[in-house]
């Protein structure tokens, strides 16, 4: 039997109800993490169950309030950093991530200032990606950024500050050249691109 | 434009706003809570006494799958089913985060044709050929490859590797990672994913067998070219034929569930063929260890 299972409460309503609640509180943020990290919704599902799933067995561990999200947010980077590590055939693919997960077409910006911005994002590094959503996307602080990511602050806080002047630079560029031009074109070079990655 | 305007723009893309973001959190919630918590206390009294333990939290992904062992079985209860294999795999896989064993056995005829046994613990792992007469093995053990020296008692250490081989096929490196995408549940998520025409059948032990097909190419994935032939490997490290190999054709595929929800054995078979993986002490397995007697690479080229 394997040890993971041993630290199991038996009977614990409180523990289920902490569990609960943690879901409640949480979900959609470790859902929204994932989303934006992995490569499709499904895997995005896989992952965000798997950081519960973890979440339930580490319960004792994981801190009360808000600092439980900072701890789901590190433990999802954990799980997907596993999955990108088992699968690395796919990880060219996790570059296209930014643009796919927000490719529904009823999401709330519009559909060109959309491809822009997920253009802008794709032509940053990983790592400047990353600090840069969870800043912005996630509302993290550069304190917050660095537990997540196992760094300093002022770490943080400095490859946040870089990331927002990449972003801003790629998407005024962007914008300059498309700005008389549909999206469509756009989308169209992204995926001719994307076919023969 | 300034950087304000520019963050405003990233700001509207956020996934969040999007309408398919609130059923992305009913699908992962749905895939971690429990349904029908009045019925699972007759399947929690089955089992040990510590297993039952694990089945009180009632939201986790580890008891939703031991309950639905039983719900699947019912008219109607394919969908759990399903379900119930995707939480046995989650649960499967988390439980082998750390560390664990596969026996690999391949039969035709219901004669053997090729077996081996990984191991794992964190990045260390072992890879045995456990065919008779055989006994190859490779083993990583803190980040340095070891193989048996073919000419001599005990074994050569080659170094990272990730150095060896770079232009020569398959690297122990591309090797390892394979393994760690098969051990780490990826291949399992893949192939229950794809299951169709699912049943199920409940084993004395308690252990439920899902029975269903799945397409080739779900399960032996392409890996590259020899001799102008796409090479397809099934999981471990063996290369796919026959049916196989074909990626449209439907195998037969049987996983089994033990009672306490993990993952025992994935079964994959096609014309004669059988080929089986069996999960054990995933969780409980020691790290190899470096084995007896090893020299290195340079010493041995220069006793040549």
């Amino acid at each position: 039997m394997p040890d993971t299972y041993t630290d199991m409460d038996l009977g614990d309503a409180d523990r289920q109800q902490r569990f609960d609640d943690l879901f409640a509180a949480f979900g959609s943020d470790v859902v929204a993490y994932c989303r934006w990290q992995s490569e499709s919704p499904s895997d995005a599902q896989d992952a965000a169950s798997e950081v519960f799933l973890t979440a339930w067995r580490r319960l004792d561990d994981v801190p009360a309030g808000d600092a439980a999200r900072i701890w789901l947010y590190a433990t999802a980077r954990r799980v997907l950093a596993n999955h990108r590590r088992s699968n690395r055939r796919r990880v060219a693919l996790q570059d296209r991530l930014i643009v796919e997960a927000a490719a529904s077409p009823d999401v709330g910006a519009p559909d060109q200032e959309r491809e822009l911005v997920h253009e802008a994002l794709r032509r940053l590094g990983r790592r400047d990606r990353e600090v840069l959503l969870l800043a912005e996307w996630e509302g993290l602080s550069p304190a917050e950024i660095g537990h997540v990511l196992g760094c300093l602050t002022v770490t943080a806080r400095g490859r946040l500050h870089r990331a927002r002047r990449r972003f801003r630079a790629a998407f005024e560029e962007l914008s300059s050249v498309s700005a008389p031009q549909s999206a469509r074109p756009l989308r169209r070079e992204l995926r001719v691109r994307e076919g023969g990655s | 434009m300034n950087t304000h305007a520019s963050l405003e723009a990233l700001h509207r893309a956020n996934p969040r706003s999007g309408d398919d973001f609130d059923p992305s959190i009913e699908a992962v919630r749905a895939r971690i809570e429990r349904p029908g918590h009045g019925e699972v206390p007759p399947v929690r009294s089955r089992r040990p006494r510590r297993i039952a333990g694990t089945l009180a939290g009632v939201s986790v992904a580890a008891a939703a799958a031991v309950a639905l062992v039983e719900f699947g079985t019912r008219a109607g209860g394919i969908e759990n089913a399903a379900a119930a294999i995707r939480q046995a795999v989650a649960l499967t896989a988390a439980s082998a985060e750390r560390s664990g064993a596969v026996h690999v056995r391949i039969t035709h005829d219901d004669a053997a044709w090729a077996a081996k046994t990984l191991t794992w613990n964190g990045n260390d792992m072992s890879v045995a050929d456990t065919w008779p007469g055989r006994g190859n093995e490779m083993r990583v053990v803190d980040g340095i490859l070891y193989f048996p020296d073919p000419e001599a008692d005990g074994w050569l250490r080659l170094g990272s590797p990730s150095g060896i081989d770079p232009d020569s096929g398959t690297t122990p490196a591309e090797y390892l990672a394979a393994v760690r995408e098969d051990v780490g549940g990826t291949t399992l998520r893949r192939l229950t994913r794809e299951v169709s025409g699912l049943t199920t059948r409940t084993l004395d032990d308690g252990s439920t067998v899902y029975s269903g097909r799945v397409a080739a190419g779900q399960v032996a994935r392409e890996t590259g070219f020899k001799e102008g032939e796409a090479i397809r490997v099934l999981p471990f490290g063996y290369v796919a034929h026959d049916e196989a190999a074909d990626p449209a054709s439907l195998l037969r595929v049987e996983i089994t569930v033990d009672a306490a929800g993990v993952v025992r054995e994935l079964a994959v078979s096609w014309g004669t063929w059988r080929y089986t993986v069996a999960y054990s002490g995933l969780g409980a397995t020691p790290a190899p260890s470096v084995p007896p007697n090893v020299h290195g690479l340079k010493r041995h080229v220069g006793s040549d």
